[in-house]
């Protein structure tokens, strides 16, 4: 495929052969979007930071594509306005059935998906990173079991280094007829945020033979927006709109509450060093 | 029709919920409001004269008046205990404000005193008693939603600052402590009381991130569960200036055959008044939950035994132990601290 006539490489593979892959790309020369979490292991997204670093004119996107989902988008754009003041506590829930989507059912399958803690999951680490504009910390995190697979259903702790936290929750355990939830809030010093899909359903169009079409206000929208961003900076020459250092600190704080999992401690961020 | 159940509010500390109780036995036909008591005549009769009941700050004559079947203890959290022991003395039964105490010793106390007097002790967990709580308690009795896995609660409220609020329950020498003492008991109950599961462990996160209060206005704990089930819950006080609700409780819950998603902002119409700086309201249409929990409680009385769904002293101690994990936790690094150990 490298052979071929491209100037960029999109990377949706399973997240175990992103490294593989996108070092690969980036030898070729290739611009990189490279599907989020960055790798299932450290050491594989320190692979792809220092061959993003050694390509230092080629654009490596992160696909947190939360950040330019409209609504998450048009929140953060209100906490840089001041609207909120500080930034204080935070809650980020994705929860939903078992994604029935992935290739072979690769999702599923803990060792090669991390489970909703990671999937999920590091779509919320990365957006309230962004949003508090502080590293975290400190995490601690708790899983449960359900018939949908083992630590389907996630909660994550977050502190920040600015003293903000935020309680993430992540599941894949609910009931499919309950479809994709998400709720988000942000409370400042001078003000709060919150939205959540039930609330943001712009309505519905039912027909007499019983069909339905609801009216989401998000659609693609937040794929196309992060596809214009990705590339207009490969045609402008960067800088990366989602470096691969923040993919980096997102996934590692993913690995930390599954870690945290595992040993029922909390794991210090600022320190972890990953087994 | 059995005589009323008579009762005395005992304490104000706990103003608007003293109120509420006060006006809720004041209505009631089950039972008669004897009197208010506090050491406060200005705090007392700020909720006695509301409801023409009569106010007193001699606790012990009142309690030897051999008037009073039951009293409502809603003195500062540290008085409980004292003001519980005075009243299983005197034979009476006892609600109790939440949080029960601020130590297990005192919680205990509370306990033993009541079992030695032959007197019930309840605690105000006053959630157990909103409707779609009853559903959802239901839906777990009848098995439909199977077993936890895993749940997300809040109890958010504004901060509970004079001119509202007495000064005490911002002092944690004499409330324990802020938010998470003051709102995690609720959330922590309704885990047990739903799920019929206890917490083993807790770990918090914990902060004075919004106002300048002495006490943690922001708290967020992780509970693991007995059955190896999970919950998140948030008992801050986050709520900001010109928000247009004040306080929330929201549930959102998934067992192995079924999901909960309650959120009580729901049972509300929305207000814009011209006649209001505020804007946007929340009007809530919600029933008062404190007036089913006053009529459980004096059937509670009247049969001898305590009814459905009042909660227990017992209770009461085990949402303690968890919110005095939750404050072992936060002062540890977020570590994980063993729920019903003591030992911390």
């Amino acid at each position: 495929m490298l052979a071929l006539d491209t100037d960029v490489i999109s990377v949706c593979t399973p997240p175990s052969s992103h490294a593989d892959l996108t070092v690969r790309a980036l030898e070729a020369a290739q611009h990189v979007l490279c599907e989020k979490p960055v790798a299932l292991t450290l050491a594989d997204t320190q692979r792809i930071g220092r061959a993003a670093e050694a390509a230092a004119d080629r654009v490596v996107m992160i696909g947190h594509v939360s950040r330019y989902e409209p609504d998450h988008r048009s929140a953060k754009e209100l906490v840089d306005a001041g609207q909120i003041g500080e930034v204080a506590m935070m809650a980020h829930s994705m929860t939903t059935s078992l994604p029935g989507w992935s290739e072979g059912g690769w999702l599923a399958r803990p060792e090669e998906s991390g489970g909703p803690l990671l999937d999920l999951s590091v779509h919320s680490f990365d957006y309230l990173a962004w949003v508090t504009g502080s590293p975290a910390v400190r995490i601690h995190a708790v899983a449960a079991d359900s018939p949908a697979g083992p630590a389907t259903y996630g909660l994550a702790t977050v502190r920040y280094a600015n003293g903000a936290m935020g309680q993430v929750e992540a599941s894949w355990a609910h009931p499919a007829a309950r479809g994709f939830k998400a709720m988000v809030e942000i409370i400042g010093k001078e003000g709060r945020i919150s939205w959540d899909y039930d609330a943001i359903n712009g309505g519905a169009i039912y027909l007499a033979d019983g069909n339905v079409t609801w009216l989401d206000p998000l659609g693609e929208r937040g794929y196309e927006q992060e596809i214009a961003a990705f590339t207009d900076a490969v045609r402008s020459g960067g800088p990366s709109p989602i470096p691969v250092c923040d993919g980096i600190a997102a996934t590692r704080t993913a690995l930390a509450a599954l870690h945290s999992v595992r040993t029922g401690e909390p794991v210090d961020l600022t320190t972890w060093e990953v087994p | 029709m059995s005589p009323p159940v008579n009762t005395a509010i005992v304490g104000c500390a706990h103003r608007p919920h003293a109120w509420s109780y006060a006006r809720a036995l004041s209505s009631s036909a089950s039972a008669r409001l004897v009197a208010v008591f506090d050491e406060d005549p200005a705090l007392g009769h700020s909720v006695a004269d509301d409801f023409s009941a009569p106010f007193t700050d001699d606790l012990d004559a009142l309690l030897e008046s051999g008037d009073l079947d039951a009293v409502v203890v809603c003195s500062p959290t540290t008085q409980h205990r004292r003001h519980a022991e005075a009243a299983a003395g005197a034979g009476c039964h006892v609600l109790s404000e939440k949080p029960l105490a601020t130590t297990l010793d005192d919680g205990r106390a509370m306990i033993d005193a009541c079992r030695r007097s032959g007197v019930q002790l309840h605690v105000a967990f006053v959630s157990r008693f909103l409707p779609h709580i009853r559903s959802v308690k239901e839906a777990f009795d009848s098995g439909s939603l199977g077993d936890v896995i895993g749940l997300r609660a809040g109890n958010r409220g504004r901060p509970p600052f004079p001119p509202q609020y007495p000064g005490w329950i911002t002092q944690p020498e004499e409330s324990g402590g802020g938010a998470l003492i003051d709102h995690s008991v609720h959330l922590t109950d309704l885990v047990r009381h739903l799920t019929g599961r206890e917490v083993t462990s807790v770990a918090a996160e914990t902060g004075v991130l919004l106002w300048d209060a002495p006490v943690e206005d922001c708290a967020l704990l992780s509970l693991v569960l007995d059955n190896g089930a999970v919950a998140g819950l948030d008992p801050s006080w986050s709520v900001p200036a010109r928000n247009p609700w004040d306080y929330d409780f929201f549930l959102r819950l998934v067992g192995t055959a079924g999901s909960v998603d309650l959120d009580d902002l729901a049972e509300s119409v929305r207000l814009v008044s011209g006649r209001a700086a505020d804007g946007l309201r929340l009007a809530s249409f919600a029933e008062d939950p404190d007036t089913a929990m006053i009529e459980s409680f004096c059937t509670s009385v009247r049969e001898g035994q305590p009814a459905e769904p009042c909660a227990s002293g017992e209770d009461g101690l085990r949402a303690l132990e968890v919110a005095l994990a939750g404050y072992a936790s936060a002062s540890d690094g977020a570590r994980f601290v063993p729920a019903g150990s003591g030992v911390w």
